[in-house]
């Protein structure tokens, strides 16, 4: 018997189930599909983990230069005045924000300094009542190569995400 | 009463049949109101650690998908209580059962 239900178990696999894709108002792709009277639904994502998605850039990159002095986690008086506007103004139910850094020094040191320069730029948030949710990459995540001043300027940044 | 339950049956019904021949390309509902699976319209659903997901009910089917940000960690917006629904996601269609 129970022989008999692995082979027809094996034999429902071959069976072609190609999906839709259903754009969700992130602009994401997810897989989708329609089984008569079941639905099924499942986000689209590189082998990497990564969201296909059809949609800009994030709503702010702070160049980190601009607020922290190096190796440190303190916000510039301009900095947070600059901060405390765009939050205010940004209009979201809440933010994202990713801490990254160049690639001098360790990873681990990156680590840490690219959390508590997102958690600086948290608290501004939330400073004026907005909802935020800190994430950091040290410099695991380059958008430049790190073998140039230019490059490892852009590296260093506080991306901040406007949940709507 | 009792004629509110034979149109529900045969709602279903109708339903069941139009499951039948459903072939490969799960990408159209072949319902009562037939149209691609793109075209749908989802609200949240705040689930008990506080992320967003996202919430259709398209009829006889439902969808429920993880709302992600772009490094594909999960959104947690805060937008309501956890166990809770917001926005106007569900189909015109009244569920069969």
């Amino acid at each position: 018997m129970l022989g008999f239900v692995l082979l027809a178990g094996s034999a429902m696999a071959d069976e072609r189930y190609v999906p839709g894709i259903w754009v969700d108002p992130d602009g994401c792709e997810h897989w989708v599909m329609d089984d008569g009277a079941e639905g099924y639904m499942t986000p689209h994502v590189t082998r990497d983990g990564i969201p296909v998605c059809r949609r800009g850039n994030p709503c702010a990159v702070m160049n980190s230069d601009q607020l922290f002095r190096v190796d440190k986690a303190y916000i510039t008086p301009t900095g947070r005045k600059r901060l405390q506007d765009f939050f205010r103004k940004a209009n979201a139910t809440a933010f994202i924000i990713d801490g990254h850094t160049d690639s001098d020094a360790s990873d681990a040191y990156n680590m840490s300094l690219s959390k508590r320069r997102a958690q600086a730029v948290a608290k501004i948030a939330e400073s004026v009542g907005a909802r935020a949710q800190v994430r950091w990459y040290g410099e695991r995540v380059p958008v430049a190569s790190n073998s140039t001043a230019a490059g490892k300027r852009k590296n260093r940044r506080v991306e901040i995400t406007c949940v709507r | 009463m009792k004629t509110v339950k034979i149109s529900m049956a045969l709602f279903a019904t109708t339903f069941v049949l139009a499951a039948c021949d459903a072939g490969p390309d799960k990408s159209v509902d072949r319902g009562i109101n037939s149209h691609s699976v793109s075209q749908l319209n989802a609200g949240i659903w705040v689930d008990p650690t506080g992320c967003d997901q996202w919430i259709i009910d398209d009829g006889v089917e439902g969808y429920l998908s993880a709302r992600l940000d772009k490094y594909g960690k999960p959104v947690c917006s805060g937008i309501a209580e956890p166990n809770t629904v917001v926005g106007d996601f569900k189909n015109q269609i009244p569920d069969p059962i």
